[in-house]
């Protein structure tokens, strides 16, 4: 195993070269901060605030109302700590199934190679340069009125295209090294090989790719409620947007009411970037020379 | 000139390649944006016109949907449906819209698609050319001036917002708060349309704000990744090589590094192309921008399938054909196809 060391660092080794990097212990901090935050709301913030009415409306932050009312009445402090969890939720699940997808088809393509490579290439080629924003407009304007979960298995459905295509390449460079040719010499199974071989390998590369299909997510997600075709029952940092554009909180100088989805997304997507590039460096030797 | 011919034939291979994605693209989508309506239980047409009539909508209705079975032969058998939707699809038909009963699908589209096709052309040549000098410049000096390092993290932070976030933050700016953009649409009501100088400012005005909240994001990227090329480019043989016989500076960055630089970045262009539409369609109905994104939102909101439907189909036909077309550009920007066809 000793050839393994020489060529890359021991999956185990990962852990604590994450732990050095600064943009990603930034990026973990703010998203982190973010999940507290809105935590914190749930269990604090009266859940009476989320329905239309019960509290004076267009009230901007000040006493009693943290982040100020919108137009119906509503809080817009207890609607944050509805719509975090929920843009959250829709990232990690869509996240995770298109990164699975993605991590099978990738393998699959690269290991076999072949047949199958070709045509999971194309498949990969295709999925890639339609902008899957108008597949996920189609499904929910066929579906109409989606809740937060079917959002999140759609958008995940199209989200594996990118990591196949990453995961690919990968395991195409490293199914030539050393290591696995021993592997495959000492006559373990293909399967064995991928799980056992090649998998520990690529586990900062799924992670950043994982992170980056979670940025994706949330944004297919902003683009689809802003559309009109979220979640209409429930609050996403989306439809919170969607719901301050269509009642004028623009032209009405309601700032408060876009201000704090728009930042809180910005927020967001700066986080998970620089968790995405600090996982890229930690899996990637020569990006970490280029930046020391 | 062996090593150029063979370059050529790699060249065609790759090209006959792309268009097979091309195809493969186009004809998955079809099937896609087919197949997906009728996974739903029920005749979608008539599911969508029952809808439309419960809310007290379209006199013609009756009229639409026996119209629309006849053409589309909603009551044959999946296949045949199949069929002759493809028949009417390269006949040009998409069918009628159902909010503006008896418009073609096809005559919204073709209003729509001048303000999309100009504001996303603009907008992706102005920050692809813009981001990738800076980025050359940047990544070529970058360590020795500390003003142009600045730029970097103010690229980053610019670059993870979505387009239509920041349209709202500069709407509420330069057009709410500072009133000198105007707040939306893509020309004054009541202007004179015709070619003058005054209706040509009027329509930049208007664009002006769209266009700035994609180009500063995509600028963004395009600086950032043509600056870690150029910085990796740096280390190359060839590139210290020029510089030990002595070449000017200016001349190794623009004629050599920057040159070799260009086709992963326009590798970059096709690969994101699809995202810059995404991004550009939402940031339409932020501004009420009337292309492409501004009339499938009005279609969501009219429960207009057919105007949505089609209106997927062109952007994918034409996102598809622009990855093929600057795939096809690829000999003008590498130096090693086009020396050789100037060399025959």
């Amino acid at each position: 195993m000793t050839v393994i060391a020489a060529e890359q660092p021991e999956p185990r080794r990962y852990r604590s070269l994450l732990l050095e990097n600064r943009k990603f212990l930034t990026g973990m901090i703010i998203v982190l901060t973010l999940i507290v935050l809105s935590a914190v709301g749930t269990y604090w913030l009266e859940t009476g605030g989320r329905t239309s009415g019960s509290l004076p409306a267009r009230q901007p932050p000040g006493e009693g109302m943290l982040l100020g009312t919108d137009a119906l009445g509503r809080s817009i402090a207890s609607q944050m700590s509805e719509a975090m969890p929920n843009s959250l939720q829709i990232g990690l699940i869509a996240a995770s199934l298109g990164t699975l997808i993605g991590a099978l088809v990738g393998f699959a393509s690269g290991y076999f190679g072949k047949a199958v490579d070709a045509l999971l290439r194309v498949l990969i080629d295709v999925f890639l340069s339609v902008p899957s924003l108008l597949f996920l407009i189609l499904i929910a304007s066929v579906l109409r009125g989606v809740g937060v979960q079917t959002m999140a298995l759609i958008i995940g459905l199209f989200a594996w295209a990118w990591p196949a295509r990453q995961v690919r390449a990968q395991v195409l460079s490293l199914k030539e090294r050393a290591f696995v040719q021993i592997a495959r010499l000492s006559g373990m199974s293909g399967l064995e090989i991928i799980f056992r071989e090649l998998m520990p390998h690529m586990l900062p590369w799924l992670g950043a790719n994982f992170v980056n299909a979670f940025i994706a997510a949330v944004l297919a997600e902003s683009g689809l409620s802003i559309l009109g075709l979220g979640p209409q029952q429930e609050m996403t940092l989306g439809m919170m947007i969607y719901w301050s554009l269509s009642y004028g909180a623009i032209l009405q100088n309601l700032w408060w009411w876009w201000v704090t989805p728009v930042f809180t997304l910005i927020a967001l997507f700066l986080a998970l970037y620089l968790i995405h590039i600090g996982l890229e460096e930690v899996s990637n030797p020569r990006l970490r020379r280029q930046e020391a | 000139m062996q090593y150029g011919l063979e370059l050529m034939k790699a060249y065609l291979k790759f090209l006959g390649e792309r268009f097979a994605i091309l195809v493969a693209t186009v004809f998955i989508s079809v099937t896609v944006v087919f197949f997906v309506p009728r996974l739903v239980p029920g005749d979608p047409v008539t599911a969508i016109f029952m809808r439309l009539v419960s809310v007290g909508g379209s006199r013609g209705a009756p009229l639409l949907v026996a119209e629309y079975r006849r053409i589309f032969g909603l009551d044959q058998s999946l296949w045949d449906q199949y069929v002759s939707f493809l028949r009417e699809l390269l006949r040009g038909n998409l069918g009628y819209s159902i909010a503006s009963f008896p418009s073609h699908v096809t005559d919204l589209l073709r209003i729509s698609l001048p303000w999309t096709l100009g504001l996303l052309t603009v907008t992706t040549i102005i920050s692809w050319v813009l981001g990738s000098i800076l980025g050359a410049v940047v990544g070529w000096r970058g360590r020795k001036s500390r003003v142009l390092q600045m730029l970097v993290p103010v690229a980053l932070v610019v670059y993870t917002i979505p387009y239509y976030i920041l349209a709202l933050i500069l709407v509420f700016l330069f057009a709410f708060y500072w009133r000198i953009f105007p707040l939306s649409g893509a020309f004054s009501v009541g202007v004179v349309r015709e070619f003058s100088l005054s209706f040509a400012m009027d329509i930049l005005r208007h664009a002006a704000l769209p266009g700035l909240s994609i180009v500063l994001v995509s600028l963004g990227w395009w600086f950032l990744s043509m600056r870690s090329l150029i910085t990796t480019l740096k280390g190359e043989d060839y590139i210290q090589y020029a510089e030990a016989m002595g070449l000017k500076e200016r001349r190794i960055l623009w004629g050599y590094a920057f040159r070799n630089a260009l086709l992963p970045q326009a590798t970059g262009l096709a690969i994101s192309f699809g995202h810059i539409v995404s991004g550009a369609l939402v940031t339409e109905v932020i501004f009420a921008y009337p292309g492409l994104g501004w009339l499938i939102f009005n279609a969501i909101k009219g429960l207009d399938f057919p105007v949505i439907q089609g209106g997927i189909l062109l952007i994918i036909f034409s996102v598809a054909l622009a990855n093929f077309v600057i795939d096809i550009a690829y000999p003008l920007i590498d130096p090693r196809i086009r020396y050789e066809r100037a060399g025959r």
